[in-house]
């Protein structure tokens, strides 16, 4: 019982970092982006393939109890600013040129988007699952079996779930104390009001972009790091992502978070109950739950 | 004369599946062109038709005639389609996307890994050829089966012709212009979303069985979200909002999805086939993304199209 | 100080509410915009602000031309605008709102926020609310604070006593005359005339995209202004 607490937590981290990128992008430029997934699959290959150029051939020299080393730390950020910039590229040539059709011809690029980034990255590295590294990890038992059956964590999941926390508590302070954030938060609120105050919702725009794309990338290293890298993997992660994000509410961080955190956990306490193969299956049981009880879900403003 | 033969053989093939694409795209004309629905789950309803149809007509399954198969692939189409629309109908379009979508993952998973039902990721074999034996197979039987196509794809045409302009689609076509007086109509636009909801899948169902008919096995990896998009992107190209964009946009993706197909496939070499077909998936969504951004209408689109800004 | 010369315009291309409104506001008055419903009051000072396309003619500030200027840089030109309804941020704070007002505000010329909470007192009291929570007179102030964080050359509001009891018209009205007394040129769009005409100096009567009539305050009556919305006018 508490293993798949704790497993669902390590999924659940996963999914809240996409998810707050999804519910940026929904609540300030006011579409579904169906290519978020792919932020995550893109973050996680980009940074195997600096990877690969920072080590050649050698492999990573573990840092201390994580199966990691220093190297992935130092890729971690570069392939978050890289995927930003695919973020950008993709909004500059595609989204931006449809922001004022029709709302739908957003959702269908985007779509569309999603389907062709993924079988970019599938024609550019193959189809086959990739690792950050080969290295075993040996699990900690944190509590014993004979407790709800007891919990045995890894190093590299703990470290997974604290980098989450701090990544989060970062952003809650960018968006509280910022006048970016609170820029973010106007404009999320009421775009035209923004631009009479002053806000330039241009670059606010980029910041979402931004943002969101960074935060993905992370968190599909994350998913590489305690998983494995394979390019269906953002995609896949697509129905929880929505689930979480219209869980906690459109326009809110925290929410996207909470969401997170308890599809995540859902999914995995429900394996037990349906097998394994239906995990995604639950994200839509939560996602339909949500959407006839309670549309603006638990932070949310706009129904 | 035996030159052409392949040749024929080629494009009765390739006109059959434009014509069943055609049937699929004009289901989704009628939720999206007429009523202004977002279903971004076609590939799951299409998957309920074909599977139905096999299960009903297979020798491992029921082992009725086809005609019971087409039928019965309709019924389920139609019956899924309705709990979904119960639950989802109500909600504001890009939730009604977002939930579709969901409900096209669900399937997928269903029909992958309930082997029991669906025969798992093997699928379904030996689905049966209408008259195969009859004219005796090859071109013959090609272009029987493309006459039946067609003759559907007129029937399901001249059908949702006569829907749209009956007093039910004049109020479906008014609900879509105009959201206000939609609102003040309360549960009869339910009513009519739901109905044209239900409609629309049953053709995608429809269409589902044709192409099982005509391919003679079915897996799960025949009704990917590729499917989806592919058959949006027919729509799009060819112009929503009438059915002869439906089937023009059917015709024209097909073609620049096949073409492009063997083009790739004369310049890899076979080790990268796979990786061929990726491209493929690039290559139309860049295509689509270039129509929506130059040409939203499409080829033979509407021209005043209700236009809800994406945030002013 | 600002002028509107034949301007043309409206949200929507072929469906003109503006046609060809000609206007010219002294710098430091108070200038009153009235006019029936529809007659394009609120569009004029949104085109203004750069919210409304224009389609035709000009609108200058100070020499300046602002016509069709993205919205957010007229804080930077000297503009500033309370729309009429949702004119706060609902889910920021009090000072949140502020405090963005303050950072967005032109740098040479911006006011402090312990200006604007001497000026609107109840806006010191209620820091941490949630500027949702205001009540309707509080929620115009702290409207007004922000616009004037920026320390604009023109202040325009639409309809700001709308919603509001006769005593909190009285106090805001009385706030405006006040930020008049500063130097700042005020165009106030209103259908309450007579709170209007308390405080304007010259007003101007719209009527089918158009002004219809402009004369000092003290020479209307309103009463006598039925007919002139009613009338058409050309």
């Amino acid at each position: 019982m508490l293993q798949l607490l704790a497993d669902g937590l390590i999924v659940g981290s996963v999914i809240a970092l996409g998810a707050v990128g999804l519910t940026l992008t929904y609540a300030i430029l006011r579409f579904a982006n169906f290519g978020q997934g792919e932020f995550l699959t893109w973050g996680a290959y980009i940074a195997l393939s600096l990877l690969g150029l920072l080590l050649g051939a050698a492999a990573m020299e573990p840092l201390g109890p994580f199966s990691f080393g220093i190297e992935l730390l130092a890729v971690l950020p570069v392939a978050a600013a890289l995927t930003a910039l695919l973020a950008l590229a993709l909004d500059w040539a595609l989204f931006r040129r449809l922001q004022q059709g029709q709302a739908i011809a957003l959702v269908i690029a985007s779509f569309g988007a999603a389907l062709a980034l993924r079988n970019l990255l599938q024609f550019l590295y193959g189809t086959l699952p990739e690792y950050y590294t080969r290295e075993i990890q040996i699990a900690i038992r944190l509590v014993p079996r004979d407790t709800l059956g007891g919990l045995r964590i890894t190093p590299d999941q703990m470290a997974v779930m604290g980098l989450t926390l701090l990544t989060v508590v970062a952003l809650h302070l960018l968006l509280t104390r910022t006048t970016l954030g609170r820029s973010m938060r106007a404009v999320a609120e009421n775009p035209s009001l923004a631009r009479v105050a002053g806000v330039d919702v241009e670059q606010v725009r980029r910041a979402t972009w931004i943002i969101g794309a960074a935060l993905a990338a992370v968190a599909g290293i994350f998913a590489g790091l305690t998983g494995q890298l394979r390019p269906g993997l953002g995609f896949d992660l697509l129905l929880p992502l929505f689930a979480a994000a219209i869980l906690g509410g459109i326009g809110s961080v925290w929410g996207a978070v909470l969401g997170g955190f308890i599809v995540g956990l859902a999914e995995s306490l429900a394996v037990p109950l349906v097998g394994a193969e239906y995990r995604a299956a639950v994200s839509f049981l939560v996602l339909i739950a949500i959407l006839l009880l309670r549309p603006a879900g638990l932070f949310g403003g706009r129904p | 004369m035996s030159e052409l033969l392949p040749i024929l053989s080629y494009v009765s093939f390739f006109l059959a599946f434009a014509g069943i694409f055609g049937v699929m795209c004009l289901g989704l004309n009628l939720q999206w062109g007429f009523a202004g629905l977002f279903n971004v789950g076609v590939a799951g309803f299409v998957a309920v038709g074909a599977y139905a149809s096999a299960l009903i007509t297979a020798p491992s399954g029921l082992g009725w005639p086809v005609p019971f198969g087409l039928v019965g692939a309709m019924l389920a189409a139609g019956l899924v389609a309705a709990l979904v629309g119960v639950a989802a109908l109500r909600l504001r379009e890009d939730y009604l996307a977002i939930t579709t979508f969901g409900v096209a993952v669900v399937i997928q998973l269903v029909a992958l890994n309930a082997e029991w039902l669906t025969g798992g990721p093997f699928g379904i074999q030996s689905i049966p050829r209408p008259l195969f034996e009859a004219v005796g197979g090859g071109l013959a039987w090609n272009l029987l089966y493309l006459a039946l196509v067609l003759a559907v794809l007129g029937a399901v045409w001249w059908a949702l012709e006569r829907l749209v302009t009956s007093p039910w689609g004049r109020v479906l076509r008014a609900l879509r212009e105009d959201e206000v007086a939609a609102a003040a109509l309360g549960k009869r636009v339910a009513r009519f979303r739901l109905e044209a909801f239900i409609l629309g899948c049953m053709v995608m169902g429809l269409g589902g069985a044709l192409y099982a008919h005509f391919v003679g096995y079915i897996a799960p990896e025949d009704f990917l979200p590729v499917l989806t998009f592919q058959i949006w992107a027919m729509l799009i190209l060819g112009g929503s909002g009438n059915n002869r964009g439906a089937v023009a946009g059917a015709v024209l993706v097909w073609g620049i999805w096949t073409l492009s197909g063997n083009l790739l496939r004369e310049l890899l070499p076979q080790s990268e086939q796979a990786r061929g077909a990726a491209l493929q998936v690039v290559l139309i969504g860049t295509l689509i993304a270039v129509t929506l951004i130059l040409r939203p209408r499409g080829l033979f689109g509407e021209k005043a199209q209700v236009s809800r800004h994406a945030g002013k | 100080m600002m002028a509107f010369e034949a301007v043309t315009g409206g949200y929507e291309p072929g469906l003109p509410i503006l046609r060809g409104a000609d206007l010219i506001v002294e710098p430091g008055e108070i200038l009153a915009l009235l006019g029936p419903n529809g007659a394009g009051k609120s569009t004029l000072v949104k085109a203004a602000a750069g919210l409304v396309p224009v389609w035709s003619g000009r609108i200058t500030l100070a020499q300046r031309e602002i016509t069709n200027r993205p919205a957010h840089r007229m804080l930077a030109e000297g503009l500033g605008f309370v729309p009429q309804t949702e004119n706060i941020f609902a889910r920021l704070t009090v000072r949140e709102n502020l405090l963005l007002a303050h950072a967005l505000a032109p740098r040479e010329r911006r006011g402090t926020i312990a200006e604007m909470e001497a000026l609107f007192p109840d806006l010191a009291r209620q820091r941490s609310l949630a500027a949702g929570r205001l009540s309707g007179g509080q929620r115009q102030m702290l409207a007004v604070a922000r616009a004037l964080l920026a320390k604009p050359a023109v202040l325009m509001l639409d309809e700001p006593s709308a919603g509001l009891s006769p005593r909190l018209v009285a106090t805001l009205f009385e706030r405006l005359a006040a930020i008049r007394g500063t130097g700042v040129t005020i165009l106030l769009v209103e259908q309450n005339v007579r709170a209007a005409l308390s405080i304007a100096d010259r007003a101007a009567v719209l009527v089918g995209g158009r002004v219809a009539h402009l004369a000092p305050a003290r020479d209307l009556d309103p009463t006598a202004l039925g007919p002139l919305f009613l009338g058409g006018g050309h």
